[in-house]
């Protein structure tokens, strides 16, 4: 940037800062009308913790999921296991009906449970055809009882869905509304009066809210664990379970990661300045960033999401940075004897220029992430970015208002100057190695860097929430035990569409079907195994088997067309309305769930592409097939994960180089500055290679992050070097000044960076441990960089440059 | 045969309108339940079945009546769609509650009947809204009945009777946990209902929008269910019936498995 250009800006803040001075109480009322104005909408915020919240709502994935949900309901259920020691025993299905007729009458938002007490029991004797619920009529003896025993153990259906191999686990299958009932509320009477089209905008309605989830979560908890004994051992599993448990974690987390960045933020300030104010007013300015950040989430309807979490102690951990170092000139200014309107406009002036340049190069860096295709991350982008823009604006407008307002005076003792001794020989001591040894220090960080590009390449991708919470909670005990005893509990669906009314009446559908229900059934792939398919294909050939005196050679699909339509007929008439589960009123649409364990994301899209192919191979190519439901968002969310990476990296990268090469005035240096900032990146997505810690949705967000802060320190750096090089002509002397003068607000907002992030190593999520070590990493490696990297490369550029031009 | 009475109670109800309005909500019920609905009937009828989305499906059903003492008689042969044409289901509706309704059906494609154990009345007749209990006469004994209002109904006054099952073992017979009936007061025709169902926070509208007087019976020739959730439909059916004939020569032999298997 061009010198002039430069002092006139320079000036402009130290103007700006008399006029603050002047008018410090109105600057201070101003500020806190605006923060207390937007604070107001600060209720409105919202939490979400679903699956479908990973993405934008246009997302073609969602929309297939929508009108999914639209067609069959919620595909995520509430699993409740009881396992007991014979389950065909009087006393515990009398046990089992009273929880089941509990949680029938009492869970609210609930569309359907089923359980042993009601499944459906279609069979035939004689002549007679019997469709009722396996536990109609409630057997008196031992020998009802073995019957019942038979004939639950014989049901292929019930199989890993109501009942263990093993007969001792039986599951509680609560099926969920799939909309909120917000705004449903209203006289039933009036029913009459809406018309049957006036609600054709269903599309409109909003899926069953957090809060809506948790209350039936807590609602089917209470009255679970009331059954809960050695005889009758009850967990609870399930989407939305996994759901409310990660919103319970997040709200923990949230609160655990604010009070440890106050404190050690605070902390580290004191250190700094041994000074209250010191530490109380950069809080403050975070504070009030903070607060209006999340006011502006509120007003923009944008929940807080698993992402999103860490939103607050981020922005406080980033907002701070910008008030260390015009504290830190302010503070050096006064203890000099200057007055303080003087040092606050030498300080604002000396400083100004260059915590707007480091803000908007954080605000890029995060920016990066606002086109990205998860949904959170996206959110995180534009919020975190406005958040660091706030806090630059209540860094230049509060702190020099606030100054201006609390009596200050200059400090007596030497210890300050003792400690800054100290550190000054250090730092000296660096400037001279890296500039001197430049060579050695070039050649040691291309080996590492190397290292570090070749352990960046191993890096595998995951995505997997269920897994982020430890083993150590009950959520997870169970959902392992249902991945193990009943074949899982989370969910695949495939839509198959063949375009017409009664479609589905067709022998080569159904046959189809079939087969795919044998073949997919088959399923054991790495970590993915397929427990159980739910289908028409299982309602058809158990009313087939039942309307041939129960021959198991009739356990299938017949083939011809008017018996399939004539057996679904009497299903329909038959009392049980599940058949509405499978295919819609049309018979033109078929559900076909795949139940399996929990696994990885990155899997699961590969499975999406897979299904497709067989479901075409079996049906033809005249069907449409939708893969969807929740684990297929889950797979989608990966795919965009990867995606949103790649171009926020480059983004990032691309911004922030343009961002350098203006700011430094100079392409060539411009360039050479962005090794220092892009080493660090390198390094830590090379640990994560080599150590095998997964790229998922907080680590993607590492590189563009350790980008926008680790460039502040390049920043910093290169702005006093070249002021001073231009002045002495000497490398070493310039660098030796720069650290001197830079170095140690260098040093304190990197600590207190680390300090920032390494605090997410106390989350109870266990992937937001490996976040906040590798972020904090990052930083330490972007400091190094500046203070090794960074000279030696100035000393390498100038001497090639000299000799150039000899 | 309930007409004679049935005439007389209508001719009674013109002549004494005041004395209807001191009657019990219980009193009205049981007139409602004495209502002749006609005897030795014919009828064909168009079932439309109508998603949340509008989509529409027909169905196409010849039934016939016939009261048998108490008893109700009932067989119905699909004459359209194509694939269960001729699919026929015979039932007897036994006026005693405590005996389980009979139900055959007859499937052609298989070539046999088969009899249909379930004592259970909440299941959808015939994949439509309307369930069995619908489609027959509730047990008066098992409500508590209650007269919450007054209101006109198209045109005609009603009397508007919450009906509350006194059993948990109605409710899951039924599937019902409450209904609210709209009884008009000049015919006593249940014009309106709503429904609650007993899962699911479904809520269910029977509506007759069209009622003529066939035969000198009272027949509502419209009927419309509409299953709603949260105040939005998720199903509908409509029921229109056409060629309805009362009092026609229906023997014995008509209502019987051989005659269910023979088609129509």
């Amino acid at each position: 940037m061009h010198t002039q250009l430069r002092e006139k800006i320079e000036d402009g803040f130290g103007h700006f800062a008399h006029l603050i001075y002047r008018n410090h109480w109105k600057v201070l009322l101003l500020v806190l009308l605006f923060v207390a104005g937007l604070a107001t909408q600060l209720p409105k915020l919202m939490m979400d913790t679903s699956t479908e919240g990973f993405l934008h709502t246009d997302d073609p994935a969602l929309t297939a999921y929508a009108g999914f949900r639209d067609q069959f309901g919620r595909d995520e259920v509430l699993a409740i296991a009881v396992t007991a020691p014979d389950l065909f025993d009087l006393q515990f299905l009398n046990k089992l009906k009273q929880l089941h007729e509990e949680l029938r009458d009492n869970v609210p938002y609930l569309d359907d449970i089923t359980s042993l007490i009601n499944a459906r029991n279609t069979r035939g004797e004689g002549s007679t055809l019997i469709v009722e619920d396996l536990l109609e009529e409630w057997p008196e003896d031992a020998a009802a009882l073995a019957a019942v025993k038979k004939r639950a153990m014989g049901n292929a259906f019930y199989r890993n869905l109501l009942l263990s191999e093993d007969a001792t686990t039986t599951v509680i299958v609560i099926k969920t509304e799939a909309y909120s009932s917000l705004g449903a509320e209203g006289d039933a009477l009036d029913g009459f009066d809406d018309a049957f089209e006036d609600d054709a905008t269903s599309i409109e309605r909003q899926f069953i809210t957090d809060d809506e989830n948790s209350e039936l979560v807590i609602a089917a908890h209470r009255i679970a664990e009331r059954y809960n004994g050695p005889d009758f051992q009850v967990r609870i599993g399930g989407g939305p379970e996994v759901m409310y448990k990660l919103k319970q974690v997040m709200q923990t987390n949230m609160e655990r990661f604010i009070r440890l960045a106050f404190g050690a933020i605070a902390i580290a300030l004191f250190i700094m300045f041994r000074r209250i104010t010191g530490v109380v007013l950069p809080l403050l300015v975070v504070l009030f960033s903070l607060l209006s950040t999340l006011s502006v989430m509120a007003i923009a309807g944008i929940a807080f999401k698993l992402p999103t979490q860490i939103l607050p102690s981020f922005l406080m951990a980033v907002g701070v940075g910008a008030s260390v170092h015009v504290l830190a000139v302010f503070f050096r200014h006064l203890q000099q004897g200057n007055s303080k309107e003087d040092s606050i406009a030498y300080a604002m002036r000396h400083s100004g220029l260059a915590i707007v340049m480091t803000s908007f190069t954080t605000a890029a860096g995060l920016i990066s992430f606002a086109g990205a295709e998860v949904a959170p991350i996206s959110d995180l982008g534009i919020l975190a970015s406005s958040g660091v823009l706030l806090s630059l604006l209540f860094t230049i407008l509060l702190l020099p208002a606030l100054l201006s307002i609390i009596p200050l005076k200059a400090k007596s003792g030497r210890s300050a100057e003792k400690r800054h001794a100290a550190m000054d020989r250090i730092v000296i001591g660096i400037a001279d190695f890296a500039t001197s040894r430049h060579k050695l220090v070039l050649v040691l960080s291309s080996i590492i860097i190397l290292i570090g590009i070749i352990g960046a390449t191993k890096v595998r991708f995951s995505h997997e929430p269920y897994k982020w919470m430890p083993t150590s909670m009950s959520v997870r005990q169970a959902g392992d035990f249902l991945d193990q005893k009943m074949g899982g509990a989370s969910v695949v669906e495939v839509v198959v569409d063949t375009g017409r009314e009664n479609g589905l009446y067709q022998p080569h559908i159904l046959k189809g079907l079939e087969r795919l229900k044998q073949e997919i059934e088959q399923i054991r792939e790495g970590p993915v195994t397929i427990g159980k398919t739910l289908s028409v294909v299982d309602i058809i050939r158990e009313t087939n088997r039942a309307l041939n005196e129960n021959q198991q050679i009739f356990y299938t699909v017949p083939d011809q067309r008017d018996l399939i339509a004539q057996e679904f007929l009497l299903f329909e008439n038959s009392g049980s309305d599940d058949l509405e589960d499978f295919v819609d009123s049309q018979f033109s649409k078929a559900r076909f769930t795949l139940k399996m364990p929990w696994t990885d994301s990155i899997h699961l899209y590969k499975l999406s592409d897979d299904l497709q192919k067989r479901f075409h191979q079996q049906l033809g190519n005249d069907v449409v097939i939708t893969v969807t439901g929740m684990n297929a968002l889950l797979g989608r969310t990966m795919a965009a994960t990867i995606f949103s990476m790649t171009q926020s990296y480059i983004i990032a990268a691309v911004v922030i180089t343009i961002m350098m090469i203006v700011l430094l005035g100079d392409l060539r240096i411009g360039l050479i500055s962005m090794i220092p900032n892009l080493a660090p990146i390198i390094l830590t997505v090379g640990v994560m290679g080599w150590l095998d810690l997964p790229m998922d949705l907080f680590t993607i967000l590492i590189g563009s992050i350790a980008i926008g802060l680790a460039v502040d320190d390049t920043i910093h750096f290169m702005h006093n070097f070249r002021r001073y090089h231009l002045a002495s002509g000497d490398v070493a002397d310039a660098v030796r000044r720069t650290l001197l003068t830079s170095g140690r607000a260098m040093l304190v907002t990197s600590i207190v960076l680390c300090l920032g992030f390494f605090i997410y190593m106390f989350s109870i999520l266990t992937n937001l441990f490996n976040f906040g070590l590798l972020t904090g990493l990052a930083i330490g490696i972007a400091l190094l960089a500046d203070f090794f990297l960074a000279p030696a490369l100035m000393a390498q550029f100038y001497k090639l440059d000299t000799r150039g031009k000899r | 045969m309930k007409s004679t009475l049935s005439l007389f109670a209508i001719l009674m109800m013109a002549l004494l309108p005041l004395q209807a309005a001191d009657l019990t909500a219980r009193q009205i019920m049981e007139r409602v339940d004495d209502r002749d609905d006609g005897d030795n009937g014919i009828s064909d009828m168009v079932m439309t079945l109508i998603d949340k989305k509008g989509n529409k499906r027909a169905r196409k059903i010849r039934s016939y009546i016939k009261d048998k003492g108490e008893d109700k008689q009932r067989i119905m042969f699909f004459m359209a769609p194509a694939d269960v044409k001729d699919t026929g289901f015979l039932t007897y509706d036994y006026d005693d509650y405590s005996k389980d309704d009979d139900q055959w059906l007859y499937l052609p494609a298989l070539g046999k009947s088969k009899r249909i154990a379930s004592s259970d009345k909440s299941g959808s007749f015939m994949g439509s809204d309307f369930n069995y209990s619908d489609m027959t006469s509730r047990n008066l004994d098992a409500y508590d009945f209650r007269i919450l209002d007054e209101k006109e109904v198209r045109g005609a006054k009603t009397w508007v009777i919450e009906a509350i099952p006194k059993t948990e073992e109605e409710i899951d017979e039924t599937g019902y946990s409450k209904s609210v009936l709209f009884v008009r007061q000049d015919n006593y025709m249940v014009v309106r209902a709503v429904l609650w169902v007993n899962e699911g926070g479904r809520i269910k509208y029977m509506d007759s929008p069209k009622i003529e007087l066939i035969d000198g019976i009272w027949f509502a020739t419209k009927q419309t269910m509409t299953t709603k959730k949260n105040r939005r439909t998720v199903h509908k059916t409509e029921l229109n019936f056409y060629n309805i004939k009362f009092n026609q020569p229906l023997d014995q032999a008509m209502f019987s498995l051989r005659r269910l298997e023979k088609g129509l």
